[in-house]
């Protein structure tokens, strides 16, 4: 067993440090586990591929779960995933049984990250296997449909496609990169430019900007508050308010029906964790028996919502390692970490590099045992996080940004500035109303998208060949169809409830 | 006929300016994009802004600007000084150091909002703690490059 030799003591200790920063990060409000990976960044450069990816997984596992003690305590969602998780735990922190709340969500959360993982671990290699086949003209179609299920969940399909666009058109700027095939020349700059942006944005930067800066400056415009001023943290025992696994029997079908949803909604490119809680949360008030006492504090609310959430771990990792296509925006920083170790994510990764591969499994699945140890007995003390006051804490990660983008390219003082004018284009974008997440998955596969389209184009002379090339390209433009269609009906459908409420 | 259509679905590209073929594609949708948004969405919404339902984001809310512009002003002076200090002691990592150590001080006084004894002592202590360990641990322990 080579594999076993790989497991060193330091692999467990830093995924173990990994999920403990994590749950720290998302227990924050407003700080979440993308922003805690981008953080991180920095520490990874120093480490071998197998102690990195230890240490980036159990950031992201910690920080998904992490989201979940804020949302109990004090109503607010620690991150976007575990904006249910307060429909059902607040009521119940209230009611002085926080600890029973969380318990209940570890436990979830546990069920959900393994279910993912098992589904990852089963599922990734076939649909890497499969995809392998793939010429340029599939690898186009598969950029094509990722952008189009993204926008057709966004809130407003247009405007998701026009972010999509907006991202493609930030990616293309530099040069036409000889190593793919290019010319070599550059375009969308003046010629001050080239000196700097001649290889165009490095992702790094790029997202690092967007996720850590541009949130600065949102909180900075609200004034840099303090959520708690005379909210003490409750989570203490209330009478019979302990936690007990027989709290679970009878809820089994919704732990593992919102295991699923979570796993199959990470699997889609650029949906985040709210798509995965809000969809099993939905299900679960229509498919229960009884859902009578959801949204008043019920743990089957908790359950569905938190095992949803953490689900997305595995589910966002399949599209990422066997198509190179993030699942969602931390799997967008993620693979921004694998290229700077050497590794580029695809159809070939799995075959060529088994022994990462378990190497990445055994951290996902260790990493979701600690967060479950850690916050099933520490929780008292990790609930004491969401008080560090922002004064502190926002200085600190402006600057571990600044060592994130510097140390990238080694010691570029340009990526630095990436950082600020992308912080300030992601303040803009959010502010307008346009969507960050199909922006950033643009960004991200707008060049390759270029090459496989142009080079589709070079070869075949003729634009029949996206329809013709096989029958997979047909399949995938039916796919493409339906997620059209489906966002079309669904906007229809709001439109008409819409106009029903204002008439009723 | 049928050729007429396959004329029309050929195309050829030339090495020379392959450069500029998708990019100006994507150049093109994005126009049309941003028409139809501006049409579909921002048309609606300046209308709703004028009958005074709805406000312009940014400029119609309030903000607190001198926060939100310190931070700018703050961000922007710590990325200029970082490389003058930094070119100062070239591969050092005192760039760094020395002029993160005033920006985290500066920045949490400017966010720190009631000016306690208390709170002072431990922006000062942060603001020296937080930045030397990231240099020790980062640029020593790590030897990664900073400025």
């Amino acid at each position: 067993m080579e594999i076993l030799s790989l497991l060193d003591v330091t692999f467990f200790l830093l995924t173990a440090l990994g999920a403990l920063v994590g749950i720290v990060f998302g227990a924050i409000p407003g700080m979440t586990a993308t922003m805690a990976v981008a953080v991180c960044l920095p520490l990874t450069y120093a480490l071998g591929l197998n102690h990195g990816l230890a240490l980036l997984l159990g950031l992201y596992v910690g920080g998904i779960s992490g989201g979940m003690v804020p949302a109990v305590l004090l109503n607010i969602p620690g991150t976007p995933s575990s904006i249910t998780t307060t429909f059902d735990g607040y009521p119940m922190a209230r009611r002085g049984e926080g600890e029973r709340a969380l318990k209940i969500s570890v436990v979830a959360s546990l069920v959900g990250g393994l279910i993912s993982a098992a589904v990852l671990f089963l599922f990734a290699p076939l649909l890497a296997d499969f995809s392998i086949k793939f010429s340029y003209i599939e690898k186009f179609l598969i950029i094509l449909l990722a952008l189009t299920v993204i926008a057709s969940l966004s809130n407003n399909m247009l405007v998701g496609i026009f972010s999509g666009v907006i991202g493609i058109w930030l990616s293309l700027i530099g040069d036409y990169s000889i190593s793919d095939g290019g010319n070599g020349k550059t375009r969308l700059m003046f010629d001050f430019m080239e000196p700097y942006l001649f290889e165009g944005f490095s992702l790094l930067p790029v997202l690092i900007g967007i996720f850590g800066i541009s949130t600065i400056l949102l909180e900075a415009e609200k004034g840099v508050k303090s959520d708690l001023t005379d909210e003490r943290v409750k989570i203490g025992k209330g009478a019979g308010a302990t936690f007990s696994l027989a709290l679970f029997k009878g809820r089994l079908t919704n732990l593992v029906r919102s295991s699923f949803i979570g796993t199959f909604v990470g699997m889609l490119p650029g949906v985040g964790g709210s798509a995965a809680s809000v969809l099993a949360y939905t299900q679960e008030k229509n498919l229960a028996r009884d859902s009578s006492q959801m949204g008043k504090g019920a743990p089957q609310g908790l359950i569905a919502s938190e095992s949803a959430n953490n689900a997305l771990t595995g589910g966002a990792l399949i599209p990422l390692l066997s198509l190179g296509i993030p699942g969602d925006s931390t799997t967008a920083v993620l693979i921004g970490a694998f290229t700077l170790q050497g590794i580029q994510v695809g159809p070939l990764f799995i075959p060529e590099n088994a022994e990462t591969w378990y190497v990445m499994m055994a951290a996902l699945i260790f990493a979701n045992f600690v967060m479950f140890f850690l916050m099933f007995y520490a929780i008292k003390y990790i609930a004491k996080v969401v008080m560090v006051p922002k004064h502190i804490l926002f200085p600190i990660i402006v600057m571990m940004c600044v060592v994130g983008a510097y140390a990238i390219n080694y010691g570029i003082m340009f990526d630095v500035w990436t950082l600020l004018i992308f912080g300030v284009l992601g303040y803009l974008i959010q502010k307008v109303g346009l969507e960050v997440a199909p922006l950033i998955i643009g960004f991200i596969l707008g060049s390759q998208a270029e090459v496989y389209f142009v080079k589709s184009l070079e070869s075949a002379g003729t634009l029949t060949i996206f329809f013709t090339k096989s029958p997979i390209a047909v399949v995938l433009w039916l796919l493409i169809l339906a997620s059209v269609v489906f966002s079309i009906t669904m906007s229809l459908k709001n439109r008409a409830k819409h106009r029903q409420e204002l008439l009723g | 006929m049928e050729s007429g259509l396959s004329d029309l679905l050929s195309v050829s590209i030339d090495f020379g300016t392959s450069h500029l073929f998708f990019p100006t594609l994507i150049t093109w949708i994005m126009a049309v994009l941003f028409v139809l948004v501006v049409a579909t969405q921002v048309v609606p919404f300046l209308a709703a802004v004028k009958r005074g339902e709805r406000t312009l984001p940014i400029v119609g809310e309030s903000m607190d600007g001198l926060r939100f512009f310190g931070t700018l002003a703050l961000i922007a002076t710590y990325f200029y000084l970082m490389t003058v200090v930094g070119d100062m002691f070239p591969y050092t990592g005192y760039g760094f150091l020395f002029v993160s150590i005033p920006f985290v001080f500066l920045m949490s006084l400017l966010y720190l909002h009631e000016w306690t004894s208390k709170a002072l002592v431990i922006v000062t202590l942060n603001a020296f703690v937080a930045p030397s360990l990231a240099w020790l641990i980062l640029a020593k322990l790590f030897q990664i490059t900073l400025p």
